[in-house]
This record gives structure tokens, C-alpha cells and sequence, in this order.
């Protein structure tokens, strides 16, 4: 009983630490451009693709191809798309559907690309168990959570420490005096895709040696990030995060009681009671209503 | 033959489609409610039908209970959502979406989950589908139109042009905005039962991610708050990707390239032309 107890809890900070490296990326973004990059769930699919494709390499290479190419896409996703919506003063109901429409893109050149079957990361097999008595944990595993906690440190003192992450955070919260003060919008939407892209492309490959590889996991995954961005509060960095790992832990200790199909229906009932309740999340600011 | 088979089929795909867009366009284009959760009660639509039919209860009934359900569900997802700011409104109703694609698949009792549902009765042969599907989708869209005709019409387009505006003219807006969702969902319900039952089978697929950037892709390339550019958008979303068939394009790859060529429209026009062709307002 307790050790069943400890291995959901286990699992739930691992698929929480995989959420909150794909919603940090995500809430870097809107918090810095102020919209919902959706596509970023397909840019995390590359991410995994990408390193499934450059497999042929010794895996450090390979990673920092996958590294490179990943945050070129999500770059050139801001300058193809949403720099010239930006140009023409898009809403944000009209920058939704085009992140909408990217995500639906980018899945389906991913299944035009790879095909729509499951890929398995020949890295994966080289995985280890440590059977630790009262729990299991993978290499994998222990990886993705040492990773995804000194990524998120960094990103915290980049944002907290750097004269660029305090510009974001300035920019996040009064574009026109930011802009008074010298701050180039557009320079500061490029490196918070570029660092939101690169943290979607470790997620990639993390959730890729984890769970194989298919077309729509970004779409999932985006979702589920989402999810935890919007309980822990949308307009903080640190909330999305504590937000996706709260996801996480919620539910995989579902499992206990709901089948585990069921997952996802958790994930978007939270979502649909905190938009409707507590739109601002369990740390943002408390926001104007309509 | 075979050909006529293939373009009663194009027919009929138009014929729900077209539905689906102008009611849809009732929500987003006059109303200003970007509903991102259409999608589920064309599903839900199609699923009470079927279930309904597969247990024995007469097409003639079965239908008009699956507007009903698809009614309530739209005024269910309507009464607490109507009331949020434009972009969180379209993410709860996506969320919406996707729990009741959820349940849907895991709901293994009621849906057979992933199973789908066989063997939904017929109601005619496929021409005679065709012709009744092409007289309800007439009949609906002549009736969407004249609602935005009425007063109440007027009043949805007000209040997206500018809420505050209405309500200090003494409206309801609340109301209003409940009952263009609740209608907007009942027609979405049509469609659905009409295709359950022209298809005989369906599955949770039927609420496929990619068929909301599908009507969307009709609303807007047609023109928002139009109801000529929802049915105009329909034909040529639904048409253009048919030319891939005859250029020999690989089976396997069709599915993925008809899914890029309809995002690829709807970000150019959002990008290039946001009124769309016939449209009034920006998207």
C-alpha cells in the first residue's frame, strides 16, 4: 500500500516534471509576447523527432543537433507567422487560432515526415531499472528529473539575475514603459522563443526515451502544460510550474480511483473549473473579469 | 459508378459541413463567441442518434432527441462560459471538447470507446441521403439567416460589436449570448445525427482536433458574420483538397497534406486578408 503510494507520487513527479519543462517554455512566451503559443506542444514533437532521426550520431551530438534545429523552428515560427499578425495588431482570439492552426500543421508534417506509426528511440533500450525495494525508477527517469530541476533553476536566475530576463519581466509587465526605457519588443519575443524552444526541445527528448515516440504527443502534452500553467497562474513563470508539477501528482494519484484512461478527462475538468473559477491560478495576480 | 458514389459523397460531406460552418458562424462571427468546442456537439449529436437508433428507438425520434441533447449541451457549456474574456471563453470551450472526446473514448460502457459504434440504421440510400441532407441544410441556413434578421439577431450583433453598449440600451446580454450557443448547438446536433446515419458507423474520431481548424478554416475564409462566405468557405474547403486525389499524391500522405493545406489557408488569410472573402468583421 504505502509503496504503491510512493510510486504515484514518483510518477506523478516525473510526468509533472515533464509538463513543467514544456509549460515553462510556454509561459515564458506569454508572458513575455502576451499570447497562447499552442504550437509549442508540435515544436516539442520535433524535439523528439528530431532526436529519433539524428539517432545515427553519438547521442551528445545528436542532442545538440536536435537542440539547434528545434529552436530554429520555433524561431522561425515567430518570424514566419506571428511577427507579421503582430504587425497587422491581431487580437488574441486571432493569435489562438493561428497557434491552432501551426499545431495542426506541425503534427501533420510530422506524420508526412516520419509516418503515423509509433518510433522507438534506439537510445531507450539502453534504459536501466533501480529497484529501490519500496519503489522502481529508471535512468531515464532519475534523468528527467535532475534535468528538468537545474533547467528550471536556470531559467529562474536568468529571469531573476540577467539584465535580459529582468528586460522580459519588465516588458511582461508594461510593454509601453518598457519601450520608454529602450526596451526592444521584438528582440526580447526572439530569445524567449528561442530559450522557450530549446526548453521544448529537452522536453522532447526526455518524453521521447520515456513514453516512444507519436504524431499528436505534442498536442497532448501542450495541453496538459497548459492545463498546469492556467492552475498555478498563467502570468507567472514559477506558477506554471508549480502548476504542471500539481497536474502531474493529481493525476496520477487519480489513477487510484478512476481508470487510467481517464487521465486526460482529470486534466481537463481542473482546466475548465479554474478558467471558470480562478482564471488567475493558484499564484497570478488577480485579474480584471471580461 | 463509382464515380457517382464519390460525388454523392463530396454532396452529402457539404451538405453537414455547410451546417456545421453557419452554425458555428452564429456563435463566432455574430455573436462574437469564439467557440472552440463546436466540434463536440456535432459529436454529441451523432453519438445520442446512434445510441438511440441501436437500441431500437424509430430514426424519426432519435433525431429530434439528439437536437435536443445537443441543445441542452450547448446551453450547459454556454451558461458559465459566456460570461469569460474572448480567448479564455475559447479555451474553456476546448476544454469542453476534449473531456467529452474523453468520455467518449473511455466511456466504454455507453460508446463501446474506441470500438466506435457499427451498424447505425440507414434512413435512405446514399442519393436519397444526399437530397434530404441538402433540404435540411436549406432549411437551416435560411433559418439562421433570417435570425440574424430579427431582433434578437440584431441584438447578438450588437452586443459583439460592443457589449457594454447593449447592456446599457437595457439588454439582456447574458440571455442572448446563452441562447445563440443553445441554437447554434442544436443545428451542429442535425448535422451530427444526419451523419451518424449516413455513414452507419462512428467512433470518438468523429471529434477530431483537426476538423475544428476545418470549420474554422470555412468560417473565416469565407467571411465571419457572413452566411453566404460560411457556405462559399465550405465548398472550398471541402473541394480543394480533392484535387490531391487526382495528382497522385500517396494514399498514406493524403490525410496529413489535406490537414496542412487547410492551416496553411487559415493563417494566410489571418495573416493577408482577416475579413475573408465575403466578411464584414475582423477575425
Amino acid at each position: 500500500m504505502v509503496s504503491i503510494a510512493l510510486q504515484l507520487i514518483l510518477n506523478g513527479l516525473i510526468a509533472g516534471s515533464i509538463y513543467a519543462l514544456v509549460a515553462s517554455g510556454f509561459s515564458l512566451i506569454y508572458n513575455v509576447a502576451k499570447f497562447m503559443h499552442f504550437a509549442h506542444g508540435a515544436v516539442v514533437a520535433f524535439g523528439a523527432y528530431l532526436f529519433f532521426a539524428f539517432s545515427g550520431f553519438p547521442w551528445p551530438i545528436a542532442f545538440l543537433l536536435t537542440l539547434i534545429v528545434t529552436s530554429i523552428i520555433g524561431l522561425l515560427l515567430n518570424y514566419a507567422v506571428y511577427k507579421p499578425l503582430r504587425k497587422r495588431k491581431a487580437g488574441n482570439a486571432v493569435m489562438l487560432i493561428a497557434s491552432l492552426a501551426l499545431l495542426i500543421f506541425l503534427n501533420a508534417l510530422i506524420i508526412a515526415i516520419f509516418g503515423s506509426d509509433v518510433k522507438v528511440i534506439p537510445l531507450a533500450s539502453q534504459n536501466v531499472v533501480f529497484d529501490l525495494g519500496v519503489i522502481r525508477i529508471t535512468a531515464v527517469q532519475i534523468t528527467i528529473l535532475v534535468v528538468t530541476a537545474v533547467l528550471l533553476l536556470g531559467l529562474w536566475l536568468f529571469m531573476s539575475k540577467t539584465k535580459m530576463g529582468k528586460a522580459m519581466r519588465a516588458l511582461a509587465d508594461n510593454k509601453d514603459v518598457a519601450q520608454t526605457v529602450g526596451i526592444n519588443p521584438e528582440r526580447l519575443y526572439t530569445t524567449a522563443f528561442l530559450i522557450g524552444s530549446g526548453l521544448a526541445a529537452v522536453a522532447g527528448v526526455l518524453v521521447g526515451l520515456e513514453q516512444n515516440l507519436n504524431p499528436v504527443m505534442g498536442t497532448l502534452l501542450i495541453v496538459f502544460a497548459f492545463t498546469g500553467a492556467v492552475i498555478g497562474g498563467l502570468l507567472s513563470v514559477p506558477g506554471a510550474i508549480l502548476g504542471a508539477l500539481i497536474l502531474g501528482l493529481v493525476e496520477n494519484i487519480g489513477i487510484w480511483w478512476l481508470p487510467s484512461g481517464y487521465k486526460e478527462a482529470i486534466a481537463f475538468t481542473l482546466l475548465f473549473v479554474f478558467l471558470l473559477f480562478r482564471p488567475q491560478g493558484l499564484l497570478g495576480k488577480k485579474m480584471r473579469a471580461a | 459508378m463509382a464515380i457517382t458514389g464519390y460525388l454523392i459523397h463530396l454532396g452529402v460531406l457539404i451538405g453537414v459541413f455547410s451546417m456545421l460552418a453557419v452554425s458555428l458562424n452564429l456563435a463566432v462571427g455574430f455573436t462574437g463567441l469564439l467557440n472552440l468546442g463546436h466540434i463536440a456537439f456535432f459529436g454529441i449529436g451523432a453519438y445520442t442518434s446512434a445510441l438511440l437508433s441501436l437500441a431500437g428507438v424509430p430514426v424519426v425520434f432519435s433525431i429530434p432527441i439528439a437536437i435536443v441533447v445537443a441543445a441542452i449541451a450547448g446551453a450547459i457549456l454556454a451558461l458559465p462560459t459566456v460570461r469569460l474574456r474572448g480567448d479564455y471563453l475559447a479555451l474553456a470551450t476546448l476544454g469542453f471538447a476534449f473531456i467529452i472526446t474523453s468520455v467518449s473514448r473511455n466511456w466504454i460502457g455507453l460508446t463501446r470507446g474506441a470500438l466506435g459504434l457499427p451498424g447505425i440504421p440507414k434512413i435512405a440510400s446514399p442519393l436519397g441521403m444526399l437530397i434530404i441532407v441538402a433540404i435540411i441544410a436549406v432549411i437551416l441556413i435560411a433559418l439562421v439567416k433570417w435570425i440574424t434578421t430579427t431582433r434578437f439577431g440584431k441584438t447578438l450583433q450588437a452586443i459583439r460589436d460592443d457589449e457594454l453598449a447593449a447592456k446599457t440600451l437595457g439588454k439582456n446580454t447574458f440571455v442572448h449570448k446563452v441562447g445563440a450557443m443553445t441554437i447554434s448547438a442544436a443545428i451542429a446536433g442535425v448535422a451530427g445525427a444526419l451523419f451518424a446515419h449516413y455513414l452507419t458507423f462512428i467512433d470518438p474520431n468523429i471529434f477530431a482536433l483537426g476538423d475544428l481548424i476545418l470549420l474554422l478554416a470555412m468560417i473565416i475564409v469565407g467571411g465571419l458574420a457572413s452566411i453566404k462566405g460560411a457556405v462559399i468557405g465550405t465548398f472550398i474547403i471541402i473541394l480543394l483538397p480533392e484535387a490531391f486525389r487526382f495528382i497522385g499524391l500517396p494514399p498514406e500522405l493524403l490525410g496529413p497534406v489535406r490537414e496542412m493545406l487547410f492551416a496553411f489557408i487559415l493563417l494566410i488569410i489571418l495573416i493577408f486578408r482577416p475579413k475573408g472573402i465575403f466578411g464584414k468583421v475582423d477575425v
